[in-house]
This record gives structure tokens, sequence and C-alpha cells, in this order.
């Protein structure tokens, strides 16, 4: 991608106020998206874009320049930006520059087997089309349903002042399946969108047929729902898709960065208790083609399984090199971005509560009184002091052990800290969801997981009192 | 800097994007439209008196469109070089062949823009040092930690600005440009009392730093987080809600994406079939103003090069209009409303809306409290992404604020829902403030505060 001398130049130049680090990023992506609505397909998107990102640290600081001007001149230019950001209020510190030595490429774990490349635009328009009959087909009901197929690749190269190089490729593939069914007035909205680190041998795990009959199903089950209770329940959060309940809940709280500012439940709990007996929890990017693994991160640190809870007792964080150097802990492999435009930052890749040993209907008929939510939509969560609510998008009432009507416009709402202490009863079925997930205005592809939980009792927000 | 974005820069701009039109007509697409984006940044994030993190930009890309026979295709590349904007206009073509037929797929007819002095630009962004700025961060910061003994750090403190260049040109002859800037700061800083930790947050938003006010901006954020201490949950009841003007506005962008007519052609709208009927109460009037002076979200013309323009969307409780681009509006036989927009040169436009509010009322947040006997004032929603939806207009939304009895702030409240329907909320809006304000999400969002009367608010005994 760059001349090895042109990368010790960038480097030299971004130092030369003094710091203690730095980098360059350089990537380069390409992509192709469809997008079929009412039957149609009514978007074709080819897209090509590459840029460069120099980062200098300097004790807290974090100075950064991107430019997608990928000429000498334009990187030394951000090189001096970024230098003159870092600029020292007093002296400078000189820092021996060795040349980085052989790009390293990092270990693969995560293999592609039918590249992008190799599937053209009317076979990518089939599995959407795919989709979109099955879901039609589905039931009368359904008045609309978009498909959206898309693929990229990314390659990135990385080097820094450590002498260190690095590159890679990730070719992701994901679709989003939406389905809106209507009667008499009332609307509702089912969804599927898996995703892999990989080429499209995705659909050989996930049929389209299946996707499409899926997302019809939840909208029309919710058609015959009716309105949610409130109140506090127990509840049953459902596998694969309750696990995006975690991540926004506690997984941010685990972030370095929000330890270190204090604003996380999570500071200073380590050796804890934070969580009942019943709950272990990890971070694991080498899990091989989820959505959100990855070889290694945006800061060529690998990829690597990081234990966050076991048993209860909190065991670690997720950093990225900035964080580790300050702490002088290891690095754990979590410092991701965007793109070239933006910053590393400790993000989770695949966080996920283990699974234990109970049955989905051990689970349920242990119920007396309580709320399966299926599915759950996307929610939001305030890390200061653990404070999340969530949509239920598929949900049930239980009574008695068995599973009941499905029940409409409920959301799941609680404390973080507080739900895990309450979980009583963990499944053996882990599964897991992808998704994009966004912070500090940056977007980046996660995936969630957890096995069939059982939490004691939550507070359901529904628009239906009851006594 | 300063020179390279002066007007000849944009004239040259201006030029190359009816060069490549050119160039793509040679190339055999029928219809051509070039967007060029070049714009420059910077983002400064301070903490505990440092800087954590400053980040400075320099992006410039070009998307293209290319319509053959009602087919549409789009492809995009950063950079200006010819050799890739070439390829750009290849691939945008063959997507185009991909792509199924759509009569209403085509450009708008050529027409002028408004040349006048919208404010878009002022050039204190770029004079101003990177210093300077970084001083008023701290300074952001150091007010907040100021004003209450009880705010032990501030979580995030942020100084963002930009200074943009867009060029437009397509085959039915349309050539346009304009330059523009804004900036904004944001605030959230953390209270603590014993065990407890509650966060606050503000901005402020304007098209040069001179706009920011620092001391209202940590004095507002410092507030809502003081106010959040000790706050529990009630018993679930059915009440008045009052919506402080930020969350009011934010609560407007789920009606903002549902009024998009793309949204209620594809049947995914609750204001489907809803056009010229009652679907709010008389109280209640929204504009969309792209042409607003000093606006977030103003421009000349739109990102189809329509001119941009005010347009009355509800008024007295009634729908007038939807929100449409040229392809909406072909299909609606109407005309569009200037709402094609895209979020930078990768995305094609799409309907989103300009500088979109909710019209004042009289009365001023604290005399509206003073009038309300029992009822709960929202100070933060959560969820809104996830627990608003614009299809079937049901809302469940976690809330914090404050308990309002007797016309009088009684005690703070957390781990509530709001939930109803959307339609249902603006039917009930019984009273509007004089505090229109904006936030700077899809475009621009403003609203004044809102009192909306029988919300079901759930909590815990």
């Amino acid at each position: 991608m760059l001349e090895m001398s042109l990368v010790q130049k960038i480097l030299k130049t971004s130092l030369r106020n003094g710091g203690d680090f730095a980098e360059v990023f350089l990537e380069s992506r390409e992509g192709y998206s469809l997008r079929l609505e009412e039957e149609k397909v009514e978007e074709n998107t080819t897209g090509k874009e590459s840029g460069a990102g120099i980062r200098v640290i300097r004790g807290e600081s974090m100075a950064y320049a991107f430019t997608n001007d990928l000429n000498e001149k334009s990187l030394l230019r951000a090189a001096e930006v970024a230098s003159a950001a870092a600029r020292a209020k007093t002296g400078t510190v000189t820092i021996d520059l060795s040349l980085p030595g052989e790009w390293r490429q990092t270990e693969k774990i995560h293999f592609v087997k039918i590249s992008p490349w190799e599937v053209d635009r009317e076979k990518k328009l089939e599995i959407a089309r795919r989709a979109d009959e099955a879901a039609r087909g589905s039931g009368n009901e359904v008045v609309q349903v978009i498909v959206q197929l898309g693929d990229s690749l990314q390659k990135v190269f990385i080097a820094n002042s450590h002498g260190e190089a690095w590159d890679d490729e990730r070719f992701r593939v994901r679709i989003y399946v939406q389905v809106v069914a209507a009667r008499d007035g009332v609307i509702q909205t089912g969804y599927e969108a898996p995703g892999n680190l990989g080429g499209y041998e995705l659909f050989e795990t996930y049929s389209p047929e299946e996707l499409g009959e899926k997302a019809a199903r939840q909208a029309l089950t919710m058609l015959e729902a009716r309105p949610a209770p409130t109140g506090p329940f127990t509840v049953i959060i459902a596998s694969g898709t309750g696990g995006v309940l975690f991540h926004e809940a506690c997984g941010h709280g685990l972030e370095a960065d929000a330890i270190y500012k204090n604003a996380s439940v999570f500071t200073g709990k380590i050796g804890e208790k934070v969580a009942s007996e019943f709950v272990s929890a990890y971070d694991d990017p080498t899990i091989p083609k989820l959505w959100g693994s990855y070889h290694m991160d945006d800061e060529g640190t690998s990829a690597q399984r990081t234990p966050l809870i076991e048993e209860g007792i909190l065991c670690g964080y997720l950093n990225d090199l900035k964080r580790s150097m300050r702490d002088k802990v290891k690095a754990t492999g979590n410092g991701r971005r965007q793109s070239y435009r933006h910053l590393p930052i400790p993000r989770m890749s695949n966080t996920h509560i283990a699974p234990g040993k109970a049955s989905f209907e051990e689970i349920i008929s242990d119920t007396h009184r309580g709320i399966y939510a299926k599915k759950l939509g996307g929610g939001e969560v305030n890390p200061v002091t653990g404070d999340f609510i969530f949509a239920i998008t598929e949900g049930y009432l239980v009574k008695n052990g068995r599973i009941e009507d499905p029940v409409r416009g409920a959301t799941l709402i609680g404390n973080g800290p507080r739900v895990l202490e309450n979980i009583d009863m963990v499944g053996s079925d882990l599964d897991f969801d992808s998704g994009m997930c966004g912070k500090d205005g940056q977007s980046v592809p996660v995936s969630t997981g957890q096995p069939t939980l059982r939490v004691r009792e939550m507070v359901v927000g529904g628009t239906e009192e009851v006594s | 800097m300063v020179a390279e974005m002066g007007d000849s820069g944009i004239k040259n701009l201006e030029e190359l994007a009816c060069q490549w039109v050119e160039e793509g007509r040679k190339l055999g697409a029928p219809q051509i439209e070039i967007y060029i984006e070049d714009s420059q940044g910077l983002t400064l994030k301070v903490y505990q008196g440092q800087v954590e993190e400053l980040r400075s930009s320099a992006s410039k890309g070009v998307g293209v469109r290319a319509f053959h026979e009602g087919r549409l295709g789009y492809a995009y590349t950063s950079g200006l070089d010819d050799d890739d904007v070439r390829r750009a206009i290849r691939e945008a073509c063959e997507n185009a062949r991909y792509s199924a037929p759509d009569p209403h797929n085509c450009l708008p007819a050529r027409a002028e823009y408004s040349q006048d002095d919208l404010g878009l630009y002022s050039p204190e962004v770029e004079e101003t040092s990177v210093d300077r700025k970084v001083e008023m961060a701290l300074e952001l910061e150091d007010l907040a930690l100021q004003e209450d003994p009880r705010i032990k750090n501030v979580d995030t403190t942020l100084y963002a600005d930009s200074v943009y260049r867009i060029a437009l040109a397509n085959s039915l002859g349309f050539c346009g440009s304009y330059m523009g800037s804004d900036c904004h700061c944001y605030i959230s800083p953390i209270a603590r009392e014993g065990e407890e930790s509650q966060s606050g947050f503000s901005f402020a938003v304007g098209k040069k730093p001179s706009d920011l006010d620092l001391r209202f901006t940590a004095r507002e954020a410092v507030e809502k987080a003081i106010s959040l201490l000790g706050s529990r949950s009630i018993p679930s009841r059915r009440t008045t809600l009052v919506l402080d003007n930020l969350i009011a506005a934010e609560f407007l962008g789920v009606i903002a994406s549902a009024l998009s007519a793309e949204a209620v052609q594809k049947g995914r709208s609750l204001f489907a079939g809803k056009l010229g009927e009652k679907v709010g109460s008389s109280v209640v009037n929204i504009y969309d103003d792209g042409l607003m002076h000093s606006g977030l979200a103003t421009t000349p013309f739109d990102d189809e090069g329509v001119p941009s323009r005010k347009n009355e969307i509800v008024t007295e409780g009634f729908l007038r209009s939807y929100l449409h681009t040229t392809y909406t509006a072909s299909r609606g036989e109407t005309d569009s409303t200037g709402n094609a927009r895209r979020g930078s040169y990768r995305e094609r436009p799409r309907v989103s809306p300009t500088n979109f509010y909710l019209s004042t009322g009289e009365k001023s947040k604290k005399e509206i409290i003073g009038e309300i006997d029992q009822g709960v004032l929202v100070l933060y929603l959560v969820g809104v992404h996830a627990g608003a939806n614009p299809i079937s207009g049901e809302i469940s939304l976690g809330a914090m604020g404050q308990l309002i009895k007797n016309g009088e702030i009684d005690m703070p409240l957390r781990e509530i829902t709001i939930a109803g329907h959307m339609l249902d909320f603006l039917h009930n809006i019984t009273l509007i403030g004089n505090d229109l304000r904006f936030i700077p999400a899809m475009g621009s969002l403003g609203s004044p505060t809102l009192v909306i009367d029988g919300v079901m608010v759930a909590g815990r005994p």
C-alpha cells in the first residue's frame, strides 16, 4: 500500500514535536449493496474509499489527523497537523524510531469460502428475491418487505513507532430482512439480520427463505398480540437476541475508557461479586467468522478471548493500546475504529454470556407468572448508573409454566448490575445475533450472544395497568 | 487552509462537477448527476484540564447517480482523482442496468436557487486558532466543575467544527455550489452524592465559535445532573407529561421520519393516508424550513439540486404535506419539497428533514410547570431509537425527570417508562412553551417545551 520509507517519514514527522507513540492507519474499503423494496431493486450501489489516519499519543492526549488524499504531500501534512496538535507545553521528547520490520500478517483463523467477488450481481439479487418471496408468501397481511444485502472488503495496514507493522483483510457479508404486516389499522414489523466475517457462505447457514419466513412470522404473530401489561414481572430472555441487553447494560461499562473516567458502575470492582454465580461472560473475536470477529484489532493487537465475569466475579475490562500502555496491563485487542476517519477506542467484539445447564423447557415450566422476551429491539443505557431500556419486539405472557398470548408495545426497564444479580436460571442454548454498535459517533460490527436467561424480577413498561 | 476554501476554490469545484457530467455523457450515461463534497473539520475533547483527543480531518469525495430508462445506479469514490471518478461513473451506469425500471426515477427539472445570504458560512471558524478552541473547551469543563461542588468530574467535554464545500451538477444543466460552516460544543458532567452518580448534558450549536454560550451550556448540564440526584421510581399512573425542549426535539425526530413521503408511499408510516386529516391538537404547527437564516441544515438547494424552501407540514393540527424528494413527488403527483439530503458523498439522496421544528407558544417553562397539579417533567429519554416506532406509532421509552406537584418540582424520578401511541401524544398536546431550541440531529430538529395530557407512566411501587 505505502512504501516503507514513506511510512517512516510520516512517523518521524508526526513525532517531531515530541510524543510517546505514533501510528499510521491506512485503509481501503470497497463494497456493494442492494436494496429490494416493493419487489423492486431500488438501490444498487458500489463504493470505493481509501484514506489514512495518523495518530500521536502524548501522555493523556491523543492527536489525530486524517486525509483521503494519499499522496506524499497530503500524508506528510496530516503528520504535521498531528504533531502540532500533540505539541508539548514545555520541552520535547526524543524517540528513537527504528524502521518497522517485516510486515506481519496475523495468523489466519477466519477463512473466506465464497468471496463476494466471485458472486455476480444477478446471484446477489436472487438471494434477496428468495427472502422477499418467502416473506410475502407467509401471509396475506404482509404489506411490505425490505431486503438489503451488502458485502465489503476492508484492507488495513498499520505501522507504529514501536517498529511494528501489520496488514489484514476483512470480508464481511450481511443481509437485513424487514417485514411489515398490517390488519385493521394495526401495523407490526419483524426482522432478521445475520452477517458474518467471511463471504457468501453465510447463506449456507441461513437460507434466505428461512430468514424471510422468520421475519414475517414475527410481524404476523404480533398482529395477534394484545397490549403489554405494566409492572414488575419475572422475565425470560431468549437466547441470541437477548445478548444485546448484556452488551448495552453491562458491556459498555466494562470498556476501559468508561472505567478510567469513573463513568461506569464497574469501576474499581475487579475481584468483586457483580453478578449471580450462574453468570460468566466473555468477549471473544476469535470465534470463527462471527460478524463481530477479527484477526487483529485496529491497532494491530491480536484478537483474543477476554474473560469479563466468571461465576459472578468481575475479572476484566476491555482496553486498547492507549489504556493498556497507561495502566501497564496487557492489551486485550479491543482497540477498534469505524474507519480511517476515526480514533481507535475500546470496543466489544463478540460479547456473550456463557451457557449454563438448564434446558429452555425447564426455564419456562419453572416460571409461574412472567414475560418471555423472544426478540429484543435496540436499547439504550446510561453507563453512569447502569439504567437501561429495551424494546421487546416479540414478547409473550408466561403463566403457570406455559407460554401464552403474545404482547406488544412492551419494554424492559432496569439496571444492568441489578439484573445480573437477579439472574436465577441460565440455559444451555448459547446463540449470537449480528448488529452494529454505536459509540462516540463510531459504528462497528459486533455480535451479541447469550443462552436463554431468566431474571427474577424486572419492570415491564406497557400500556395496560394491571392490578 | 483559508485560501483553499475561498471563493475561487468553490468555483473550481463547480467547474469540476460540470466537467465530469460532460465526461459521463461521453462514457454513455444518458442522464447523470455528480455530487462533490470537500470538507475539513476539527473535533476536540478535553478531560481534567488536558486535551484528551484532537482530531483534524480533510475529506473529499464524489457521488455519482446514473439514470437509464428509469433505472437508477449509484457509485462513489473518495478523493477527486479523474480515473477514480471515471471508474465510479462506469460503475453507476453498470449498477443502473441491474436496477428495476421505475418511471419516477428522474432528475429534477432545472430551477433557479436563492442567491440570498442565508448565513451559511462564517470565516470565524477558520480564523479562530486551534489553541483558542482548546481554551474554549477547557473553559467549558472548568465552568461545569465550578458550578457546583457535587460535580466531581465531567465525562465528555467536546468542541467540534467543520467547513464544507458542496458542488452539484447534472445533465439537465444544473450547476451549483455553496460553502458553509458549523460548530458545536457538548458537555456531560457527572454529579455525585454518597454512592449515587447522575449525569446531565447540554450543548450549544452555531455557525461560528462566538455563537456558543459556554456559561449557559455548562450551567444547564450541571442543573440537570444535580436535579436527578436522589431520584427514585414511582408507582404506575396516567398523568400529564412535560417534555423539556431538548427532549421534545429528539421526540420530533420520530415524527419527522414518519412524515417522509418515502415511508408513507411504502406503507411504513403511521401518517400514511392521513394527508389533510387532523393528526394533532390545534396548537400544533410544524414547519420544515430549508432556508432558515443561519439554520444548521440550511442550504440554497437540496442534494439533488431542488431549491430549498419553507414548508408547512402541520397547521393547527392538520397534516398539510409530507417531505418529498423528486422521486417521491413524481410518485405522489406533487412537487418536491426540497428534502433530498445525503449524509455524505457515500450516500445517494433520500428524504430527510432540514430545519424541522414545532413553532413556539407563549408561556415560559416555569409558567407551564406552575399550572400543573400532577405531572412528570421529562429531562432524559432513553431508547428513542428503539422504543419509538415510526411505523406502528407505538412508543415505550425509559425516562428520567421530576415529579410535579401543585405547580412545583416535587422530587427526581428514574426507572420510569412512558408509553402510548404517537398520534395520541400529538392529539393530547395541550400547551407549548416559548423556548424553541434546535438540536443537531437529522439535519436540525427544534421544539419548545411541550405538555401532553393523559400519558401512561410505568414504574415500580
